[in-house]
Order: C-alpha cells, then sequence, then structure tokens
C-alpha cells in the first residue's frame, strides 16, 4: 500500500483555537481524488487550507510526505485582475518554489509554463492580459499555473465556477486524466452534479451541524445522506451513465 | 547671466538635494507599483504619518533632555523605527476578525496625525519648521543624510531584484503562495521592510507629504501608460526621479516651495496616462 501524501488523524479546524470542525480523519494518497461538498460556510475552504499545512489544525496531527510539491487553484475571486500580467506570467508563478528562493526563472521554466497553459487549452493565449480573460479562461490559467508547479498534490477551491458547461467538462476530465496519471486531486465545490460524475471519493463537511463524514462516492451520493447534508429533500438520478441531482421540492424535483 | 548659467554656478548649493530629491523620488516610484497594486495607498499614508511622528518623538526628548545639539542620526533611527515598526505591524498583521484591518490603518492614521499635531506644539525649539518636515523643503541635504538615503536606496534595490518574483507572487495571490509553500508571512514582512525603510529616509529630503505623493502618483501614472508590470516597475521609478528633479529645478528658478513643486509635477505626469486611459475606453 503507497504511503499517503498528508493525512490528518484526529484533526479539528478552525480559527483562533476555535473548532469549527472536529474528529477529522482524512488520507490522501497518489491517485486519490476527493471532493468536499457541504453548504456555503461550512468548512471546506477551512479543511483545504488545514490539509495543505497553510492553517494548523485547531486539535490534532497533520502529517505530510517531506517535501511535498503542491498545486493549488484558489478561488477565482481572490485573484486581483487589477495586476498587468499576462497568463503566461500568472502561470509562471507556479514554477518559483522549483527555482527556489532568489533565483530566476529559465528557459525551461517557460516551456514548462506553456505546455502547462497548452494542457488546458490556452496556449494561443499566453500573451494575453490575464484582466482581460473571460472568467472560465482565467480559472484555466490558474488550473495551468498549479499544473506547473509540477505537482503530487493538486488542490482546488471551487475549481469550475464562472465555466461554461463545455470548459467545465473538459477542465473535469483533465483533473481525472491527472488522477489516472497517479496525481492526487482534491477539490472543494459546490457543484454537486461534477462532484457526482467525477470524483471517487466524497467528503461532506458542514460545521453548523457539526457534520464530518466521507467515503467511497457510491456510499455517500445517497438521498439520505445528502438530505442531511443540505437539511432537506435532495434526490440522485442515474440517466446514461450520468448521475443527476437536484432538490425534490425544486425544479424536476417532482420528476 | 542667463537662468541656466545661474542654477548651474550655484551647483554646489544645488547638487545634493537635488540628488537626494531623485534617489527618494526614484526609489518610492518603484515601491508605490506596490503599494497601488495591493491597493494599500492607506497604509504608505498612514506609514508617512508614524515616520514625521517618530520625528517629533526623537526632537521631543532630545529637548526634554537638554541635548544642545541634535542628532539627526538618532532622530532618523525613531523615525525609522517607528515607520518599519508600523509598516510590518500594519502590512502583514490584522486588527482581528471583528473588524477590516482598513480599520487599523485609519486608527493609526489619524492618531499618529494628531500625535504630530501635539507633539509639535509642544516643540519650545523655533528652528524646527514643521512646514518642511511635512510638506518639504529641500534647500539643504546634509551629507549624511544623502549617504544614508543612498545606502538605503541600494538596499531595497537589491531585495527587490533578488527576490522580485517571490514579492510579486505573494503580493498577486498571498493564498496561493502560501499554500504552495511560500512564507507568505516573511515575504512580505520584507516588502514592508522595504516600505518602511524607503519613507523616512525620502521624507528627510522631500518631506513627508511628498513622500507619500510619491507612493502613489509615479506608479498610478505608469499603471495607466503600460499593461505589463516589468515596464511599469521602470516607468513608475522613472517618473518619480523625473518629478523630483523636475520639481526641484522648477521651485528654484520660480523661488516656490519645493515638495509643493514636485508633488504638482508628478500629478502632471499622470495626464498622459490618463488621456490613453481615456481613449482606450
Amino acid at each position: 500500500m503507497t504511503a499517503p501524501l498528508v493525512r490528518l488523524a484526529g484533526v479539528s479546524i478552525g480559527y483562533g483555537g476555535r473548532p469549527l470542525l472536529s474528529g477529522i480523519d482524512l488520507a490522501i494518497g497518489p491517485g486519490d481524488l476527493l471532493a468536499v461538498v457541504g453548504p456555503n460556510g461550512g468548512g471546506k475552504t477551512t479543511l483545504l487550507r488545514t490539509l495543505l499545512g497553510v492553517l494548523p489544525p485547531v486539535a490534532g496531527r497533520r502529517e505530510q510526505a517531506t517535501p511535498l510539491r503542491v498545486g493549488y487553484v484558489p478561488q477565482r475571486d481572490h485573484v486581483d485582475a487589477l495586476w498587468p500580467l499576462t497568463a503566461l506570467d500568472v502561470v509562471l508563478m507556479g514554477r518559483i518554489r522549483l527555482a527556489g528562493p532568489g533565483r530566476r526563472l529559465g528557459a525551461e521554466d517557460g516551456e514548462r509554463a506553456g505546455a502547462a497553459l497548452a494542457r488546458v487549452g490556452l496556449a494561443d493565449l499566453a500573451g494575453q492580459p490575464f484582466r482581460t480573460l473571460s472568467g472560465g479562461q482565467r480559472q484555466r490559467t490558474l488550473i495551468a499555473r498549479a499544473l506547473a508547479a509540477e505537482p503530487e498534490l493538486l488542490a482546488l477551491d471551487e475549481p469550475t465556477s464562472g465555466m461554461d458547461p463545455a470548459a467545465e467538462l473538459s477542465a473535469m476530465d483533465l483533473l481525472r486524466e491527472l488522477q489516472r496519471g497517479g496525481l492526487a486531486v482534491v477539490m472543494v465545490s459546490h457543484r454537486l452534479e461534477v462532484v457526482a460524475n467525477f470524483a471517487r471519493t466524497l467528503a461532506f463537511a458542514d460545521q453548523e451541524r457539526k457534520l464530518w463524514r466521507t467515503g467511497p462516492l457510491d456510499e455517500m451520493l445517497t438521498p439520505a445522506g445528502l438530505s442531511a447534508l443540505y437539511g432537506r429533500e435532495v434526490r440522485v438520478r442515474e440517466e446514461q451513465g450520468r448521475r443527476f441531482v437536484y432538490p425534490a421540492d425544486g425544479p424536476g424535483g417532482g420528476a | 547671466m542667463s537662468p541656466l548659467a545661474e542654477f548651474w554656478e550655484a551647483r554646489d548649493i544645488w547638487r545634493d538635494p537635488l540628488l537626494a530629491s531623485v534617489m527618494a523620488g526614484a526609489l518610492l516610484g518603484f515601491l508605490g507599483v506596490y503599494v497601488v497594486l495591493r491597493r494599500t495607498v492607506f497604509v504608505s499614508a498612514a506609514l508617512t504619518q508614524l515616520s514625521t511622528l517618530g520625528l517629533i518623538v526623537a526632537l521631543l526628548v532630545e529637548e526634554r533632555l537638554g541635548v544642545e545639539h541634535e542628532h539627526a542620526g538618532v532622530q532618523l533611527l525613531v523615525a525609522l523605527a517607528f515607520s518599519v515598526g508600523g509598516a510590518l505591524l500594519l502590512g502583514t498583521a490584522g486588527i482581528g476578525r471583528r473588524l477590516p484591518g482598513e480599520t487599523g490603518v485609519g486608527l493609526a492614521y489619524v492618531l499618529a496625525g494628531a500625535l504630530v499635531v501635539l507633539g509639535a506644539n509642544r516643540l519650545l525649539h523655533v528652528a524646527h519648521d514643521f512646514n518642511s518636515m511635512v510638506f518639504g523643503n529641500a534647500v539643504a541635504v546634509p551629507l549624511g543624510d544623502l549617504l544614508v538615503l543612498a545606502a538605503a536606496t541600494l538596499a531595497c534595490a537589491a531585495i527587490h531584484t533578488i527576490w522580485q518574483k517571490e514579492l510579486v507572487f505573494v503580493s498577486f495571490d498571498r493564498e496561493t503562495a502560501e499554500a504552495m509553500g511560500l512564507r507568505a508571512p516573511l515575504w512580505n514582512g520584507i516588502l514592508y521592510f522595504t516600505i518602511g525603510l524607503a519613507i523616512p529616509v525620502s521624507a528627510r529630503a522631500l518631506g513627508a507629504l511628498p513622500a507619500f505623493a510619491f507612493l502613489t502618483i509615479p506608479a498610478a501614472a505608469a499603471l495607466l501608460l503600460v499593461g505589463r508590470l516589468r515596464p511599469a516597475f521602470a516607468l513608475a521609478t522613472a517618473l518619480g526621479a523625473l518629478a523630483a528633479a523636475g520639481g526641484y529645478v522648477l521651485s528654484w528658478r520660480w523661488q516656490i516651495p519645493t515638495g509643493a513643486t514636485m508633488v504638482t509635477l508628478a500629478g502632471v505626469l499622470v495626464l498622459p496616462g490618463a488621456v490613453a486611459a481615456w481613449l482606450r475606453r
């Protein structure tokens, strides 16, 4: 069995010593694809930050393979489009940790960054100002930056927000391809339908209900489990190998 | 004698102040790109107030202790302590989760401003020209001040040349930089240290308000004119130097206040960028 890249053991996550969610046991290894879902303010991003070691656990233990190369995709709104940077400039930032402090980025870094942009379908926009890109293009640029870091663990916070359905599908296809290549992928998402069709493992996080559960997708993606998480009846339907998740009292709920 | 010949004849008088103004203008112009893009213009305003407060505190202590001759080095050190300390505090720490960060910056700005006025009011020594201190009057810059400014400029230039990519990454997207293994508090601390260092040594030559202005205006002018980061840094540095030098020469020629002339000229340099931005709309 492969050793996990990062593990949380009996961890409580939170800020300033105050726990939001407790009793978290989680191990992420090569080839894992974990999606964390839950309501707004449920503690998903806090969990991600704790997993990456940016935020210390309030209690419990975090262990990681040393040194761990991480690629991170923040929520798109967290990146300030005021900066006069091209898409390539942004992607090159993914190479900074590998280059080391004070060392200049070289031609190889430029090639790797260009390849990462090509992988997300933005090779033609390398010289385009980041601020003039569409929301979906910016998001793909941020994914390219994370890939340019040659990560062992790829962490994404709402990676498909702002993407049109075609871009969302191709982004998720890319993530699955990366995962099959041995990359560990952890993503936080509101888009239940997206994770329902791509994740292998699912985690529910809701600090208000003090709910933390994780397990294989098929075990977790049940109407009972989702209804407990969201506090309203949720249905799951499968058609032609594709899962659809929707509230029972919303459009299509009576179907 | 022509005005130009007259100006050249007096070069022993203006050489050091002009050199100091150019260095300060260039240094603040460069750092201003970070200040503007990080949306922390108000932080630099608070830091210039804190730097002036440090100077006033040093002067008051010297007076109260009965020190006969002023110690410019000690005054600068106290101003540096206030500025660098304030920069590290305001730039890298918040004031808790109940209030937004800018509340702390606002508090520092108004309290430091009030204490500057109260402190200046308690100064007995008539030689302290409060207006020059705040608004700038770079008529004479002692060699010691010039050397300190040169050393600070070189130190900042070295730091920003060696670690520019880390400083830009952390400024642009702190969350990702931190998640990908960069020590964001350290890099933020280094950036704010350079800003905190630049303000008091520049304010000795330019005055506090012009120092604040130069942390904003040249960068704004450059960012309006160019669409890439490296050219923006270069242009902001050049515009800062140009506004400081041009303002100094014009104030000499027309016998008008130096600091105000520099700031006004810097403001004029924003116009091409503003027009270009308007035309691009």
